[in-house]
C-alpha cells in the first residue's frame, strides 16, 4: 500500500516536472522514441523478508533517484521525459516473481526490470525478459547462470555474483597464505554454488579445503560447526551464510574462541546490514569481498549522503548497484533515442564507463556480465569506527579484468 | 573423544533451550488443551524485550531476565483471558488459526518496527570468555545457559510432584473436566498456568539474545521443532517434554557433527520412530482423557 | 419399545434435592437425551438402567455440568443449577465417580485423595478412609496407576467421601471386577446411603442394584421409559436382562 503510494507520486512529481518546463518539447509527443509515451522502471523486489533490508525500498529509492538525476541533467533533451517508477514485493518467491513481472511488463508496459534478489526468482525473472523482449538488469542476485546457461539479450548481471565473492576472498586469501580452509555452509542452491567457487579458487591457487559443513537453513546453531573447526584447526573458516544465520555463525565463532584459536573468519557474502546487526566489535578482523562500500571514495560517499537524507540509512553495494544499472540504463536510452529494448542492449553491449557504483567497468557483449573492480575489506576494529555504517577497511582491490570470471562456455551472445 | 564430550555439551545447550520453551507449550497444553503456536513468538518477544530495555533505559541483562518475562507473561495473561480462552470448547482448526494468526501478528510488527535485520546485544560481561574443563574448553555462557536450564527445569519438576500447586495441575492436565467435578476451578487456574509458560518461553529469549540472532523472524523455525519436542515426549507430558528435549537436541547436534547431511531430518526422524513404536509419546497416557 | 412415560412426579422419601425437567442433551447433531426429567429425595438410593448407549453417562454429566444441555433445567437442593459450571456444583455438595473410574495415574493415591475440595460436614477424614479401606493406606505413596482395577474402584470411591458430596452420581462402579470386591463395593454404598447421604447409580448389574438401591429408572434411547421398585425388578428380571442384552 505504502509502496503503490509512492509508486504514483513519483510519477505525479515527474509529471508536475513536466509542467514546470513549459508545455515540454517535441520528445513528449514523440510516440516512435517512447513506447506509450512514457518510460516505465520496475523494480521487482523483497520487501518484508530476508533480504529487504539489504534490497527492498532501498533499491527502489535508488532507481528513483537515477531517474531524478537523469531528469536534471538533461532536463529539455531528455529523450524520456515522463518517467515513472514502479515496484513490485515478490517476496522472495520464484512463483510470485513470475506473476508479478509477468504483470508489469504485459499490463504495466514495462519497459525495463531491476534488482530481483535471490537467484531462483532473478532466472524467472530472466526468462520472462527474453519472453517478452524487455531489459532485465540484475543487481541483487548472485547466480552466474544468468550470465551462464540462462542467459539471454535482454538480460544483463550488474553487480556482484558467486564468482567474483570467490575470487576475492579465496583466492586473494590464499594466494596471502592462508592455505588451509574449513568451509561452513548452508544447504542450498546459494550455498552450494559458493562452495563449489571457493574450493575452485582456494585449489587453484595451492591452498586446501580441509572440510566443508552443510547445515540447515535456516540455522540458528552452529556449535557442531565450531566444535570441528577448534579440531581441525584450518587457517580460515569461511561462511556462506547470509542474514540472520551469518548473525548466529558469528556470534558463536566468537563464543567458542576461534578467533584465539588463530581461525580467520572469512564471510562468502556480507553486507554493512550485517556488521550494523551483529556490531562492529563482534564483525571486526572479518573478511569479505565486495565491489562497493559506501565510504569507499568522496563519490560515493556524496552519493551516500544524499541517499541517507532520503532513507536516513546508508545504502548497500546493491542499493548503490541498482543506482548504477538505472543509471546506465536511461543513458543508453538517451543514446539510443528510443526505448525499443533492442536498440537500447545494443548501446549497452560492450559500453565502457565509470560511475560512483562501477569502476574500470565493462558490459561484456558476449554474456552481459558488467565487470568492474572489486575489493576485499576488513571490518575495522570498533575503536576505529566514526559512525554508525563505518565499518569497511580497504584490503585489496581487485581490477576488473580479474574480478570476474571469463565468459561462460555455455553462453554465446556474440 | 574432546570432540565427542563438546559435541555432548552442545547438544545439552540447545536442548536445555528446547526445553524451557517445550515445559511451557506442555503445561500449556496440558492444562488448556491449547496448542500454542504463537509460543515462538513469545521466545522472540523475549529476546527484543532484552534488547528494547536495554536501548530505551540501559537494562542490563541481569535486570532484564526478571523484568522481560514478568511483563510478557502479564500480556500472555490479557490474552489469554480475552482471546485463548475462547478456544477451549472449540474445534482445534480454531485453536490453529487463532494462535498462528497471533504469531504472524506479533512477528509483523516486530518487523514493521525494526525490520528483518538482526539486532546486535551484548552479554554480561562477567559471561565473557570460555571455562576449561580438563582439555575442554567451552563458552562460559553457553555452560551457564545450560546450568540455568537444567536448574529451572529441575525446579520445575518439583514444584509440579511436590506441591500442592502442582499437584492440581498435575490433575487438571490429565482430566480437566474431572478436576471440575471435584470443586477445582481449573478455568481459574489456567492464568497462573498460561503465565508461567509464556514468562518461561520469553526468559529463553532473553537467555538466547546474546548467543542467537535477534530478529522478528526467530521463533518462527524454532516452533516447528518445538511441536515435535511436545509430540515425541507425549502431548502434555512435561516430563516427557523435557526428555524430548534434551534428546532431540542431543540427537541434532551429533547428527550435525558426524552426519552433516542428516541433521535437518533427526528430529523428524526421531518423531517418526517414537510414534511408530509408541503412538501417544515417549511419556504420554495411552487414551486422551477429557 | 414400550411407550414412553414421562416420570416427573414419582414419589420420593424425602424432600426432593435433585430435579431434572425436560432435560435434552447430544453429541453435535445426534440427540441422545429426550426430555428427561426426574427427581431424587433426600437419602434416596436410586439406580438408572439401560443398555449401553442409552445415555446414562451422559445424563450424568449433565447434571454434573459437563456436557451441555440444550435444554431443560436441573435443580439441585432448590436452586437452578443449569448455568452453573462444574466446580460450583461441586461445591454445593454434588459428587461425581466417573465410568472409567478416573484415576489420576500422575497423582500419587494420597495426591488423588487430597485432591478433592472438602466441602460437606459429613466428608470422611483419612483416618476413617483407610480403615474402610486398608489397601489404599497401605498404598498411600503409590502412583495410584498403579493400582489393581478393584483398587482404582475403590479409590474413586473414597475420594467422593472424602468430599462429603451429599449426592454422590456413581457411573457403574462394578463393571468389570471381581464379584468379592463387588461385594464389598455394595457394602461401602450401603454404609454411604445408611449415613444419610443420596446417590444416584447407573448399574447394568441387576443383583447388585437391588442390594444397594430401593429405586430404578429404566432409561432407553435417552428416553426415561419406567420407573420400578425392587419387587419389579426381581419380577421382572428376565425381561430386563434381555433388555439390557446381557
Ligand atoms: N463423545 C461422544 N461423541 C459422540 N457421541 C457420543 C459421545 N459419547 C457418547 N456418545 C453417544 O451417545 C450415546 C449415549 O452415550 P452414553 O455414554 O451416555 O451411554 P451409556 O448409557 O452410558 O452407555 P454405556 O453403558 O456404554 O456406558 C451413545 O449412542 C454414544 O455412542
Ligand atoms: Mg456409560
Amino acid at each position: 500500500m505504502n509502496r503503490r503510494k509512492t509508486a504514483v507520486s513519483i510519477a505525479a512529481t515527474t509529471a508536475l516536472g513536466v509542467s514546470a518546463c513549459g508545455g515540454g518539447p517535441t520528445a513528449l509527443g514523440d510516440d516512435q522514441a517512447i513506447s506509450n509515451g512514457k518510460l516505465t522502471l520496475a523494480v521487482v523486489t523483497d520487501m518484508s523478508g530476508t533480504y529487504s533490508a539489504l534490497t527492498g525500498k532501498g533499491s527502489l529509492e535508488a532507481v528513483k533517484m537515477a531517474v531524478d538525476d537523469y531528469q536534471e541533467k538533461y532536463g529539455s533533451d531528455a529523450v524520456a521525459q515522463e518517467i515513472e517508477v514502479l515496484s513490485a514485493d515478490h517476496q522472495n518467491e520464484p512463483d510470485i516473481a513470475n506473476t508479478k513481472a509477468r504483470e508489469l511488463f504485459d499490463r504495466q508496459g514495462a519497459d525495463a526490470i531491476f534488482d530481483v534478489p535471490s537467484s531462483a526468482a532473478a532466472l524467472a525473472v530472466a526468462d520472462l525478459a527474453e519472453e517478452f523482449q524487455r531489459i532485465y538488469i540484475n543487481v541483487a542476485a548472485g547466480s552466474t547462470d544468468l550470465t551462464g546457461s540462462a542467459c539471454n539479450e535482454y538480460t544483463y548481471h550488474w553487480a556482484y555474483d558467486t564468482e567474483m565473492l570467490a575470487r576475492g576472498s579465496a583466492a586473494t586469501l590464499t594466494q596471502r597464505g592462508e592455505k588451509n580452509w574449513y568451509i561452513v555452509y548452508p544447504d542450498y542452491q546459494f550455498g552450494q554454488d559458493m562452495t563449489a567457487a571457493f574450493t575452485t579458487h582456494i585449489e587453484a591457487n595451492g591452498g586446501k579445503v580441509l572440510g566443508t559443513d552443510a547445515t540447515p537453513f535456516p540455522n540458528d546453531n552452529f556449535a557442531a560447526s565450531m566444535t570441528k573447526a577448534l579440531e581441525i584447526k584450518p587457517d580460515v573458516i569461511a561462511t556462506m551464510a547470509a542474514g540472520s544465520d551469518l548473525t548466529n555463525f558469528v556470534k558463536q565463532y566468537n563464543e567458542f574462541g576461534l578467533a584465539e584459536a588463530g581461525i580467520e573468519l572469512a564471510v562468502g557474502a556480507m553486507f554493512d546490514t550485517d556488521v550494523e546487526s551483529i556490531g562492529a566489535t563482534q564483525m571486526s578482523g572479518t573478511l569479505y569481498t565486495t565491489d562497493w562500500f559506501w565510504n569507499q571514495d568522496d563519490e560515493a560517499r556524496e552519493w551516500a549522503d544524499d541517499f541517507k537524507a532520503r532513507l536516513d540509512v546508508r545504502p548497500t553495494a546493491v542499493h548503490a548497484g541498482d543506482y548504477s544499472a538505472a543509471t546506465q540504463y536511461l543513458e543508453a536510452v538517451q543514446r539510443a533515442g528510443t526505448d525499443d529494448a533492442d536498440a537500447v542492449a545494443e548501446e549497452l553491449d560492450g559500453h565502457e564507463f565509470e560511475d560512483m557504483f562501477a569502476r574500470n567497468a565493462r558490459v561484456r557483449s558476449e554474456d552481459h556480465r558488467m565487470i568492474h573492480d572489486s575489493y576485499l575489506t576488513v571490518v575495522k576494529e570498533a575503536k576505529d569506527v566514526q559512525e554508525a555504517f563505518d565499518y569497511t577497511e580497504l584490503v585489496e582491490t581487485i581490477p576488473a579484468d580479474e574480478a570476474f570470471g571469463p565468459p561462460s562456455s555455455s553462453c554465446d551472445l556474440g | 573423544m574432546t570432540t565427542f564430550l563438546q559435541a555432548s555439551l552442545n547438544g545439552l545447550v540447545s536442548g536445555g533451550f528446547y526445553a524451557l520453551l517445550a515445559i511451557g507449550l506442555a503445561v500449556i497444553y496440558g492444562m488448556l488443551r491449547v496448542a500454542n503456536f504463537a509460543h515462538g513468538a513469545v521466545y522472540m518477544l523475549g529476546a527484543f524485550g532484552a534488547v528494547i530495555l536495554y536501548d530505551m533505559f540501559g537494562t542490563p541483562f541481569w535486570a532484564a531476565l526478571v523484568v522481560v518475562p514478568v511483563v510478557i507473561a502479564a500480556g500472555g495473561v490479557v490474552v489469554e483471558r480475552t482471546l485463548i480462552r475462547r478456544l477451549v470448547p472449540l474445534d482445534p482448526v480454531y485453536n490453529f488459526l487463532l494462535t498462528f494468526g497471533l504469531a504472524l501478528i506479533i512477528q509483523d510488527l516486530v518487523r514493521l518496527n525494526y525490520g528483518v535485520v538482526g539486532q546486535p546485544y551484548a552479554k554480561p560481561a562477567a559471561l565473557e570468555g570460555r571455562i576449561n574443563f580438563g582439555p575442554l574448553e567451552y563458552p562460559t555462557y553457553q555452560f551457564v545457559v545450560l546450568i540455568a536450564s537444567i536448574a529451572l527445569t529441575c525446579g520445575v519438576w518439583l514444584a509440579l510432584n511436590k506441591t500442592k500447586v502442582g499437584m492440581v495441575v498435575r490433575a487438571a492436565t490429565e482430566r480437566p473436566s474431572l478436576t471440575e467435578a471435584f470443586g477445582v476451578n481449573v478455568n481459574v487456574w489456567m492464568i497462573p498456568v498460561f503465565a508461567f509458560g509464556v514468562a518461561l518461553a520469553a526468559l529463553a529469549g532473553v537467555m538466547a539474545a546474546p548467543m542467537r540472532s535477534v530478529n522478528s523472524a526467530m521463533g518462527a523455525d524454532i516452533v516447528i521443532i518445538l511441536f515435535a519436542v511436545i509430540i515425541i515426549g507425549g502431548m502434555g507430558s512435561v516430563l516427557g517434554a523435557v526428555l524430548a528435549a534434551y534428546l532431540v537436541g542431543f540427537l541434532q547436534e551429533l547428527a550435525q557433527m558426524y552426519v552433516p547431511a542428516a541433521a535437518g531430518a533427526t528430529t523428524f526422524i526421531l518423531m517418526a520412530v517414537v510414534l511408530a513404536v509408541r503412538p501417544s509419546g515417549l511419556l504420554g497416557r495411552q487414551e486422551a482423557a477429557r | 419399545m414400550s411407550v414412553v412415560i414421562r416420570v416427573s412426579s414419582m414419589p420420593t422419601w424425602g424432600r426432593t434435592v435433585l430435579e431434572l425437567r425436560h432435560v435434552s442433551a447430544g453429541y453435535g447433531e445426534a440427540t441422545v437425551l429426550h426430555e428427561v426429567s426426574l427427581q431424587v429425595g433426600q437419602g434416596d438410593v436410586v439406580t438408572l438402567i439401560g443398555r449401553n448407549g442409552a445415555g446414562k453417562s451422559t445424563l450424568l454429566r449433565s447434571i454434573m455440568g459437563l456436557h451441555p444441555i440444550s435444554s431443560g433445567s436441573i435443580k439441585f437442593l432448590g436452586r437452578d443449577i443449569t448455568r452453573l459450571r462444574p466446580h460450583r456444583r461441586a461445591r454445593m455438595g454434588l459428587g461425581w465417580v466417573q465410568d472409567d473410574r478416573g484415576i489420576y495415574s500422575s497423582l500419587t493415591v494420597e495426591e488423588n485423595l487430597r485432591l478433592p475440595r472438602v466441602i460437606g460436614a459429613n466428608a470422611w477424614a483419612e483416618e476413617r478412609l483407610f480403615g474402610t479401606f486398608p489397601v489404599l493406606g497401605q498404598r498411600r505413596r503409590q502412583m495410584a496407576g498403579s493400582l489393581s482395577g478393584g483398587e482404582q474402584q475403590m479409590l474413586a470411591l473414597a475420594r467422593v467421601l472424602r468430599m462429603g458430596a451429599d449426592v454422590v452420581l456413581c457411573d457403574e462402579p462394578t463393571e468389570g471386577l471381581a464379584p468379592v470386591i463387588v461385594d464389598q463395593i455394595a457394602e461401602i454404598l450401603r454404609e454411604v446411603a445408611s449415613s444419610g447421604a443420596t446417590i444416584l447409580l447407573v448399574e447394568q448389574n441387576l443383583r447388585f442394584a437391588t442390594t444397594v438401591a430401593h429405586k430404578h429408572f429404566l432409561i432407553a434411547e435417552g428416553h426415561i421409559v419406567d420407573h420400578l421398585d425392587n419387587s419389579d425388578v426381581i419380577a421382572r428380571e428376565n425381561d430386563l436382562l434381555a433388555h439390557l442384552g446381557i
